[in-house]
């Protein structure tokens, strides 16, 4: 093998590396329609994360982007039973707008909750609409984590529809869920125009070549490491990431630098922000 | 573990790519830097400008490089391109070629018993191993037709497909998967608990999929070393061992 990366040589033969924690920043959470996980539920995820060195997910459960009333607090049971592993974002159903509302209304009370996903093609309900105003007003007054889902083409959440939104909102951050998949000009585009607008990985890092195009073209310090737990193997999006022609500098950024810096004011220990307490995890 | 990648190739694709090999020099590079000693190859013209066009540049640029192992594209023994099923396979013989791939939806036919009969009759007893991407209605009729056909199948996975694949693998004993795709948490492991590690062969699909994301999951499976060294490389030297064209 000639890739001479420490952080890839620590994986392939330790299956982790002490020196480089991983954070994955895109999460679901229990069964879903359409395939088959051998492990669901938050034992299997843990022992997934625990196997690759994963110290954080951040999660939206599968039930949350259809009935978010009680898939986030599903969500919310799962971070109360495992504080220092798991996040969440609150999903919202932009179909329901009275249920929008009540999400974030709940959203100071549930402990552990980083900001609010959003599946504009799951929910067939553009980026862009007047329902999701109210989520992305909160998110921006409290600073808030936004996570899409984006694709190429779509007309519901392409990259160019997130890059309507995001200049709107310069206090929440927002992150490009599959980096705008395909569509990866429109995407590194919006990434690099917006300070608030970051890259997930997820899905994209198969492509070969993609993570090197980011880090040349956007910067490793705006991509985020993300697997769609319980969907993707966190040990396929490390091996994308390792065995990338790129620094491991860049590898660090990707795997846990920026997420920790994303995910700071979240968590204990951390000063929170003025008048913004009301909005921390609890862990 | 000495990695034989069943699913790469090379050669220049009709539109932009983030990743192009054009030659089979680079690929070998590639092969170098992730610790891959040898894999089964095909020429990426073969999908996107015509199988003839293909299976003759992967046998010529692969000439070279020992650790590179072509394989072609099969057609409709009815439209005798390829000669007949006979001059098909002594043509396999006399380059080497030790492992076949359909592309039905690229070039355009349905696998199935009335179209390829007279070339799976020959493959079964032959034992060469038939690729195919998971067009699982297909896969379900063919191996239905020719349940001791020897076919691996490349790239599935994206929504695990499992449900699909199990009750083909719990039937038909010389189906095999590659695990370019296979991106399950545990998956591997737990396909490995119920039918044993004899069924799965690495492959990465490079490209277009990145070459170290199977390797990594591979590597790092929850099996035994012997598992392992079984998926990662040998399974596939014995399907080739097995086979004779
Ligand atoms: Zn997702």
């Amino acid at each position: 093998m000639t890739n001479s990366s420490p952080i890839a040589q620590d994986f392939l033969t330790r299956g982790r590396c002490e020196t480089c924690p991983v954070v994955d920043m895109h999460g679901h959470y229990g069964p879903f329609r359409g395939i088959y996980f051998p492990s669901p539920y938050a034992d299997g995820m843990l022992r997934a994360m625990d196997r690759a060195g994963v110290a954080r997910v951040v999660c939206s459960s599968h039930t949350s982007l259809v009935d978010p009333e009680r898939g986030n607090r599903e969500m919310a049971q799962v971070i109360r039973d495992h504080p220092d592993r798991f996040l969440g974002y609150r999903a919202v159903n932009p179909n329901y707008p009275d249920q929008v509302e009540a999400e974030i209304a709940r959203f100071p009370h549930d402990a552990g909750f980083v900001g609010f996903k959003f599946h504009p093609s799951g929910n067939c309900y553009p980026l862009t609409g007047d329902n999701y105003l109210p989520a992305l007003e909160y998110a921006h007054q409290q600073r808030l984590i936004v996570l899409s889902h984006t694709w190429g083409a779509s007309q519901y959440d392409s990259p160019e529809m997130l890059g309507e939104v995001a200049p709107k909102y310069p206090d929440a951050t927002f992150i490009m869920g599959h980096s705008g998949y395909g569509e990866w000009d429109a995407a590194f585009g919006v990434a690099r125009d917006n300070p608030n607008v970051y890259l997930d990985l997820t899905a994209a890092y198969k492509v070969a070549g993609i993570i090197e195009r980011i880090c040349r073209e956007v910067g490793s310090q705006k991509a985020l490491f993300g697997t769609d737990l319980p969907w993707f193997d966190p040990y396929y999006c490390i091996g994308c990431i390792c065995f990338s022609h790129i620094t491991d500098d860049e590898r660090r950024n990707i795997l846990h630098r920026t997420a920790d810096r994303l995910l700071a004011p979240f968590l204990t220990g951390s000063q929170p922000p003025e008048g913004k307490q009301e909005r921390r995890g609890s862990d | 573990m000495r990695f034989f990648d069943c699913n790469v190739g090379f050669g220049q694709p009709p539109n932009a790519a983030a990743t192009v090999l054009r030659t089979a020099e680079e690929l070998v590079r590639e092969l170098d830097f992730c610790g891959v000693a040898e894999a089964l190859v095909h020429h990426t013209a073969i999908r996107h400008e015509s199988a003839q066009a293909g299976n003759c540049l992967v046998v010529d640029e692969t000439a070279d490089h020992a650790r590179l192992h072509p394989t072609w594209a099969i057609l409709p023994p009815q439209t005798h391109e390829f000669g007949t099923v006979h001059e098909f396979l002594a043509d396999m013989r006399r380059h080497g070629v030790g492992a076949l791939r359909a592309y039905p939806a690229e070039h355009r036919y349905l696998l199935n018993g009335l179209t390829f009969g007279s070339l799976f009759e020959e493959l079964v007893p032959r034992r060469i191993p038939l690729m195919v991407g998971p067009h699982w209605a297909a896969l379900t009729q063919l191996l239905a037709d020719f349940p001791d056909l020897t076919v691996i199948i490349v790239g599935h996975g994206d929504w695990g497909d499992d449900r699909y694949f199990r009750p083909l693998v719990a039937r038909y004993p010389r189906l095999h998967l590659d695990t370019s795709n296979y991106q399950t948490p545990d998956g591997i492991a737990d396909f490995v608990g119920q039918y044993g590690h004899e069924r799965l062969v690495y492959g990465s699909g490079f490209p277009p999929f990145q070459m170290g994301g199977a390797l990594l999951t591979l590597a790092r499976a929850d099996i035994s070393d012997e598992g392992k060294e079984a998926i990662a490389g040998e399974n596939l030297r014995r399907l080739l061992r097995e086979a004779d064209p």
